[in-house]
């Protein structure tokens, strides 16, 4: 051994010490925020914080179905019942009356203070006799009951005022006394988590506690649907350990039981593995040490490196001929391989660059592994080989690869065909190519985000379809401007811009409101004398209001409603989830309902001095954002191809034989691409990565085939070894397509397909056929090397 | 609750008319049995299958000085249709079809629709009134405790609450008939207040 490869040897040895120590140092997550882009604007990060762990990370949305509706309503009350008892939820609802009393309660002695209606020429004898009459209309109808009883205590209409207000809000129907969807197939309910939803750990112990609390509550045949963002997280994490794993053990038995078929020797198998092996760990180190964790996603995408990392051992093994050392074997091909790897690097790259946290992950620990790997197998692998290795199963199968690939040629024509088919497709369908939905992005699964869908739309969940967000230093500002913006927001919806909205202070004014109101309400003396000339000609019993002139003047001395006046009531929860405080200050949310001109409504809010209010239209922010990310994601991609074809350029100092390397990959790309169109795919993100991907490892086929073979025998086994490396990657690549992970199914099936497609096209497209090889061979090999 | 077409206009609030306290119901033709009792006063009015009637309904209340007046007309289509048109003082109509109710105000726009299910307490009510024309023994005493004075010329149902929630509000209904027709439903409610509505025919 020679002195330069002991130090190689060496060198490996305290990489792999290294990358072992920083991998036990490393955290590993499956935050679902990584998947999630970078939020750019301040509103969006208020967002994603409130995605992350305000209110509406905590909420778990329940539904029961598949049984009779009486058993289901049963079932929803025990379970209701049963979690209410639970430490790890704050509230739970299914639609029975258990709080509302307490909201009725603090509605009714905070009249005065919460409704907007009131004024001092409310309480004006002319306003006042109006208010009467009214009710009086009101005892006649088949509503005079309850009237009757609010009548005394509030002659002014303030409740009936507040609840009206409260009335636009959506709630699901009942039957049988619970919730139901709008079918009546299904009861539901809401829980709220005391932990926050990135808390995995707890909601995963809060899912743990439905699952029991319906065992024995449920109908036998009934069944238990939940989501909501923590049901997501815990299935997330789940799925991408399952997947990893499972994916990982497949694969690594599959690839290790092909090269046991190929090489035929337990030694040479671990050999083959050592590059990779070598190579995932520093790319697992290195994503360590640029992202501070490492997402179990990208843990996932490691097989695709294990099947496409492992083809430079098969080059290197398959490639070296009986009786000479792997030295020489490594010599012929190593400027091809090192060309390969440069344009998958080029490849990833666009990866890295990539503003998810997630892809960039990916980017980072592909480059890193297959430099690696290759770096393994060029300096560290062939003097542990045993001299004179050489493959038996490639002997085998040589002559029959190579007549097939003699053969290919004659398919050149209907590869136009699918080439100039799968143009159209894509030329038909370049309107609805892309899909314009973030959600595409999410780790979460398809039928997971269905059933969200479905279970929201049943439940009648806040439409966030457009929301004023509004930021103040102080919680009492904020409430402030909400209050003022709320009065451009009337304006707007007596406009016709939208039908309605819902602000914290509808259940928390600010202190100067409340002030303002209870200064309205007249001095008791004044008041009785405006009650009693209202009163005149009126059927009314006198002394019946003498409750409403009580209340109205224990108001006056009664204390201002504080975030604490609403323990215990439902609207607690409500408040919660509308006015939150962050580092930087406090920030109210108003929910807009039926917004039918969102830039009309833009133009008419306004915050007072020292507030911000800004409108959000959800789904075409989110929409905006993506579209901007899917561009950022199409211009790194088409750079990495640039790159590629100046690498191609710089190296193969040819303009020909760029095009005889691209051609098979741009076929292979257009062909892969229009099959996922009219397989029904839109394209996301992931899929344009996914194509990149196949410029990237198909160049290594397409480069190899172009590669002037030296012997008849040389060019079999690099055919041989091309076929090898080729159901390696498939299997890595082809995987992942079954995953339940957007992002690794996407991927995997793209490049998993267009691998294939990369070497089939480049055998098609090659322009040795067999008799001129030779010849050609010896003319080209001085200028080739 | 399904709420559909809500104004902005002020109107009166759904609260209020959750507490939809129905007092309706058509003349019926009794159709004469020996032994007659409960059941077969029940088949006499299952044999209806539709109704109109004119009403005026008279409300008592201990926060007024005088009766309140209101009138108009009623509709029974076997066996879950029920209509009241109330045409003075203000005109507005109620109907319950199943379990849907739909009221419209003479206020143009006004019409809201709420589900009885959401309901217990108006479901009482409506079922005191709906089940006694369909001849609904087991729904009526699903609500109610049920007792039949009189004869088949003139006989009086007087209905007792069963559930919590309902004996809050109603101490009795009364529905009295003759003849095989319904002539007044009387509500006494647990305050004392009280309203009775008389029903004239107006032929099937």
């Amino acid at each position: 051994m020679t002195a330069g490869r002991r130090w190689a040897i060496g060198a490996w040895l305290v990489l792999v010490a290294t990358c072992i120590a920083v991998i036990s140092r490393t955290s590993f997550t499956t935050d679902i925020s990584a998947f999630l882009p970078r939020s750019p604007t301040p509103e969006q990060r208020v967002l994603v914080d409130q995605l992350r762990e305000g209110v509406v990370s905590r909420l778990i949305l329940i539904g029961i179905d598949g049984a009779p509706q009486e058993a289901l309503a049963q079932a929803s009350r025990r379970l209701a019942a049963g979690l209410r008892n639970h430490a790890g939820f704050v509230s739970v609802e299914n639609g029975e009356d258990i709080g509302a009393a307490q909201d009725r309660e603090f509605l009714w002695r905070n009249r005065y203070l919460l409704s907007d209606a009131v004024t001092p020429e409310r309480f004006s004898a002319i306003a006042l006799r109006e208010r009467l009459e009214e009710y009086l209309r009101l005892l006649a109808s088949p509503a005079g009951a309850l009237a009757r009883r609010i009548l005394p205590g509030d002659p002014s209409g303030e409740l009936l005022h507040i609840l009206e207000r409260f009335e636009g809000q959506a709630r699901p129907a009942r039957r049988n006394g619970v919730w139901f969807s709008p079918d009546g197939r299904r009861a539901l309910l809401i829980a709220q988590t005391r932990a926050a939803g990135y808390d995995i750990d707890a909601q995963e112990r809060a899912l743990a506690a439905i699952r029991s609390a319906f065992a024995p509550a449920g109908a036998a045949e009934a069944r238990l649907l939940m989501t909501g963002p923590g049901v997501f997280s815990v299935s997330t994490r789940a799925t991408i350990r399952g997947d990893a794993l499972r994916f990982f053990v497949i694969a690594a038995v599959l690839i290790a039981a092909l090269l046991l078929a190929i090489f035929r020797s337990p030694r040479v198998l671990a050999l083959a593995l050592l590059p990779v092996a070598t190579g995932a760990a520093a790319g697992i180190a290195a994503v360590s040490l640029g992202f501070g964790a490492v997402h179990g996603v990208t843990l996932g995408f490691g097989i695709t490196l294990l099947g496409e990392g492992v083809d430079y051992s098969i080059y290197l093994l398959t490639q070296s001929a009986p009786g000479t050392a792997p030295q020489r074997a490594l010599d012929r091909i190593w400027p091809t391989l090192r060309l390969g790897v440069l344009t998958s690097i080029c490849g990833f790259s666009a990866m890295l660059l990539s503003g998810f946290s997630g892809l960039a992950q990916l980017g980072m620990f592909s480059i890193t592994g297959l430099v690696v790997a290759a770096l393994v197998t060029r300096w560290v692998l062939p003097s542990l080989l045993p001299p004179g290795f050489t493959a038996p199963a490639a002997a085998a199968c040589g002559p029959w690869a190579l007549a097939a690939v003699r053969r290919a040629p004659a398919l050149r024509y209907p590869l136009l065909v699918m080439v100039v088919l799968a143009v159209a497709v894509l030329a038909a369908g370049r309107g609805s190519l892309w899909t314009d939905d973030l959600s595409t992005l999410s780790p979460v699964s398809r039928s997971a985000q269905l059933l969200d869908q479905q279970l929201r739309r049943d439940i009648g969940a806040p439409d966030v379809g457009h929301l004023v967000v509004i930021h103040a230093p102080q919680e009492d500002a904020v409430l402030q401007a909400a209050e003022a913006v709320g009065a451009s927001l009337r304006g707007a919806a007596r406009a016709g811009l939208l039908d309605g909205y819902e602000s914290p202070s509808d259940y928390l004014p600010s202190r100067r409101t409340q002030q303002a109101r209870r200064a309205a309400l007249p001095d008791p003396a004044v008041l009785r004398a405006n009650l009693e000339r209202a009163l005149a000609g009126l059927p009314y019993r006198r002394e019946v209001f003498e409750a409403f002139l009580k209340d109205a003047a224990a108001t006056k001395e009664m204390p201002f409603i504080e975030r604490g006046s609403l323990r215990g009531t439902r609207l607690a929860l409500r408040l919660e989830s509308l006015l939150g405080s962050r580092y930087d200050g406090w920030v109210a949310m108003l929910p807009l309902r039926g917004v039918t001109d969102a830039a009309g409504i833009a133009r008419q809010i306004a915050a007072p001095p020292g507030a911000s209010a800004v409108m959000l239209d959800l789904k075409g922010e989110s929409d905006r954002l993506y579209r901007t990310y899917r561009t950022e994601a199409l211009t790194y991609s088409l750079a990495g191809a640039a790159a590629i074809v100046l690498l191609l350029l710089a190296s193969l100092r040819s303009p020909q034989r760029v095009f005889v390397v691209l051609a098979p990959l741009t076929a292979a790309v257009l062909v892969t691409a229009g099959a996922l169109v009219l397989a029904g795919f839109q394209l996301s993100i992931f899929h344009l990565v996914g194509l990149l991907l196949v410029v990237a490892v198909g160049s290594n086929y397409s480069l190899f085939f172009d590669r002037q073979a030296p012997s008849g025998w040389d060019r079999e086994r690099t055919i041989v070894s091309l076929l090898f490396a080729n159901v390696t990657t498939l299997i890595g690549f082809g995987l992942l397509a079954f995953s339940g992970v957007p992002v690794l199914h996407d991927i995997g099936l793209t490049v998993g397909m267009g691998a294939l497609l990369a070497l089939v096209f480049s055998a098609i497209l090659s322009r040795h056929d067999g008799e001129g090889t030779a010849r050609a061979a010896e003319g080209r090999n001085a200028a080739s090397t | 609750m399904a709420i559909v077409n809500r104004p902005a206009a002020s109107r009166a609030p759904a609260v209020l008319l959750l507490a939809v306290a129905l007092g309706a119901s058509p003349p019926v033709l009794a159709a004469a049995a020996a032994d007659w009792g409960v059941e077969q006063l029940m088949q006499a009015l299952a044999a209806v299958k539709s109704s109109k009637a004119r009403f005026v309904e008279r409300k008592h209340m201990a926060i007024l000085n005088a009766p309140l007046e209101s009138s108009g007309t009623l509709v029974y289509v076997a066996p879950a249709r029920l209509e009241k048109h109330t045409l003075a003082p203000r005109a507005e109509s109620l109907v319950l079809d199943g379990d849907d109710i739909t009221i419209t105000s003479s206020e143009p726009g006004q019409r809201r629709m709420l589900n009885l299910q959401d309901y217990p307490l108006i479901r009482a009510f409506v079922e005191s009134i709906r089940s006694t024309l369909a001849g609904d023994l087991p729904t009526l005493t699903r609500f109610y405790e049920v007792e039949l004075a009189g004869n088949e010329r003139k006989w009086r149902l007087t209905l007792k609450p069963g559930e919590p929630g309902m004996q809050e509000v109603v101490r009795e209904i009364r529905i009295s008939g003759g003849s095989g027709s319904i002539s007044a439903i009387e509500t006494i409610e647990t305050n004392g207040d009280r309203s009775v509505m008389t029903i004239t025919g107006d032929g099937p």
